[in-house]
């Protein structure tokens, strides 16, 4: 069979198997092994577990059941809620204010925890019921929320980013560092909005007020005494100096990458027995066995996708397929477009971490060949995998969302995320036009690039 | 339809408890009970390796920063103990349907078609694990014969994490298989749908 009949029916066989629904890891484990066994010497699935483990055991990417241990002890304690009201009672008096506070509590609570559905159900479960206390509109609240819960896979640390990283074998602080400007970034876009929204929906309640005198939260305006915010200060700082730790001893040059993962994990858990009291072994019990859980679940998709794409390489499909895109000659932003629009079309059935390590030896060599810097690429396509993560139809923050607050109609969840889909394209438009928002940083914290 | 409680991660929807045992034979249902009591067992290690884990690297920065001395065993160590943690409680979470798939085309099935669709699934997946766990299993005893270490300056002994490997996804092909053989004899017993589409 030629390369092109091989490559082809590699494609169809993964799509196949799938769509069957049998479980990612399985599938493409079952995919690759089929294609070694009719297409590779017999010594190649010899080693195929060697393979495996060789590409699994090491520590970068076995930092992930770390990261997701910080993320579950920090998920599944109050903090998400004192964050939430510290955030509200320290800009409660700025109009809007309380939208910006959910933007900035879950831009917070998403760099602790890592994880965007865990930001969503910890803020959200605050945040929702309270916005529309006030009359903030139950499809806007629910757009905040799920909106700010994305910034989990943009903000360091990341676990999208650790295995774009390996796939692209590209620096993993730097990657790091460049994923901070355009979190910023999305952060200012994402509180300006909030701000825009109360206006105009604050004007209408007021019209409301006037017309036929019937009072919505909105107009109510309660003052925090600065006692109270004082107050709220020490439940939240230990969570904050966890962040900044975490960040001075990986960018300080204290400790690797994936000792921050250690590191950050058992401070969390030191965190929430010191603040919380939650030590006990049956209080430890749930957030472990659910960072098992999913820690096992994505490494596995990890291992099975490093199969896949070992084997895609063996059999010179992801090589042939680069070069063909790259002899297409497109236009340097043509071919970004379209890389992001397949990008986007895998997110309706993938999650991040397969899209990645499945594309990345097709995708990156034309990019590159583009003159694209491909950790900018890559914090672009963490952008993108965050709209995935909103809109329909796999928009996993919508059904945390529709979780928490079960009583917003599913239709008003979708169009009060729409304009967060609209400011991330945004975000993308500026990224192109100024890619220093995302390289700036890391090359003022570690120097220019050396030639990639 | 006997599924329980649905929770949400990064990765999409997993269920909270196990998929409640075919309720046709009492044969398959001791079979289920035995296998979970096992896997809630074998939990126990799996909790303490990740937590193990991150002692021994938070250990490895002290010792290089504070205590100025040699880190050279504590990566390994931890690699090791990940991937103990990964494999050992891969069947614990199949067993709860936590191997997360692509459940956008099963909603448009019959359920006679459906329970034919996952008999070829689990079929599929059992037979993947099996040859894995197999090939694992070879790769260890190979390893063990001929003494091979990592390369290393600690240089432990590679048959460790490959019996980790090994021992895991026998238990996952046993836990799948299981699912297989209880589907087959159990004709009646409906199919578990997912709530939300990955």
């Amino acid at each position: 069979m030629s390369e092109l009949a091989i490559g082809i029916s590699y494609g169809v066989a993964t799509l196949l198997v799938m769509f069957s629904g049998m479980p990612i890891a399985f599938a493409l484990g079952a995919v690759s092994v089929t294609f070694m066994y009719f297409f590779m010497p017999a010594s190649a699935l010899d080693t195929v577990t060697q393979n495996v483990y060789e590409e699994m055991a090491s520590i970068t990417l076995l930092s992930i059941p770390l990261f997701i241990l910080k993320g579950a002890a920090i998920g599944k304690s109050p903090a998400g809620k004192d964050l939430y009201s510290a955030m509200h009672a320290w800009m409660g008096k700025i109009p809007g204010g309380l939208g910006i506070a959910n933007v900035f509590a879950c831009a917070l609570f998403a760099a602790m925890s890592g994880s965007s559905p865990a930001t969503c159900s910890a803020i959200g479960s605050a945040g929702i019921p309270e916005m529309r206390m006030r009359g903030y509109s139950p499809g806007f609240a629910a757009g905040i929320i799920a909106a700010g819960g994305t910034l989990g896979i943009l903000l360091p640390p990341s676990i999208t980013m650790i295995l774009y990283a390996v796939a692209a074998e590209q620096s993993l602080g730097r990657l790091f560092l460049a994923g901070i400007g355009p979190g910023v970034l999305l952060v200012a876009l994402f509180a300006g909005y909030a701000v825009y929204r109360y206006r105009k929906e604050h004007a209408i309640a007021m019209r409301a007020f006037e017309g036929h005198g019937t009072a919505s939260g909105m107009l109510d305006t309660h003052v925090y005494t600065m006692a109270e915010k004082v107050e709220m200060l020490p439940r939240v700082l230990p969570f904050v100096i966890l962040l900044i730790g975490v960040m001075v001893a990986l960018y300080g040059g204290f400790a690797t990458p994936s000792e921050t993962a250690g590191l950050g994990g058992l401070l969390a858990l030191v965190l929430i027995a010191i603040v919380y009291a939650i030590w006990r072994p049956k209080q430890l019990r749930p957030i472990v066995t659910s960072t098992i859980k999913e820690s096992t679940m994505l490494m596995f998709i990890i291992g099975m996708s490093l199969l896949y794409s070992y084997v895609m390489s063996s059999l010179h499909i992801s090589q042939g397929a680069a070069e063909s895109v790259v002899a297409m000659h497109l236009p340097k932003w043509i071919l970004l477009a379209a890389v992001l629009v397949m990008v986007i079309v895998l997110g309706f059935f993938l999650p991040p971490v397969s899209i990645i390590l499945m594309t990345a030896p097709i995708l990156l060599p034309p990019l590159k060949a583009a003159g694209f810097d491909l950790i900018w690429f890559g914090v672009v396509m963490t952008i993108v995998m965050e709209m995935g993560l909103i809109h329909p139809p796999v928009g996993l923050n919508i059904f945390v969302i529709k979780n928490i607050a079960p009583d917003i109609p599913l239709k008003d969840v979708i169009w009060g995320v729409m304009p967060f889909v609209g400011l991330m394209f945004l975000a993308i438009f500026l990224l192109c036009v100024f890619p220093g928002i995302a390289t700036g940083l890391p090359d003022i914290v570690m120097g220019a690039p050396v030639a990639r | 339809m006997s599924h329980g409680h649905v929770d949400i991660t990064e990765a999409g929807t997993e269920l909270t408890s196990p998929e409640g045992p075919p309720h046709g034979h009492p044969l398959f249902a001791a079979l289920n009970r035995a296998m979970q009591r096992i896997n809630r067992w074998l939990m126990v290690p799996c909790m303490l390796a990740l937590v193990a884990a991150a002692c021994i690297l938070t250990y490895s920065v002290i010792a290089r920063y504070f205590l100025k001395i040699p880190t050279d065993w504590q990566d390994e160590m931890a690699v090791f103990l990940l991937v103990g943690a990964t494999f050992f409680s891969s069947a614990y979470v199949q067993q709860f349907r936590g191997h997360v798939g692509i459940e956008a085309i099963p909603g448009l099935l019959s359920p006679r078609v459906n329970h034919v669709r996952m008999i070829v699934v689990d079929l599929i997946s059992f037979l993947f694990c099996a040859f894995f766990a197999w090939k694992s299993w070879t790769l260890c005893l190979e390893a063990f014969h001929e003494g091979q270490t990592t390369t290393s300056t600690w240089g432990p002994k590679l048959w460790i994490p490959y019996a980790l490997m090994a021992g895991g996804m026998t238990l996952l092909s046993l836990q799948l298989l299981l699912e297989f053989t209880s589907r087959i004899a159990d004709r009646k017993h409906s199919i578990v749908v997912k709530e939300a589409p990955l």
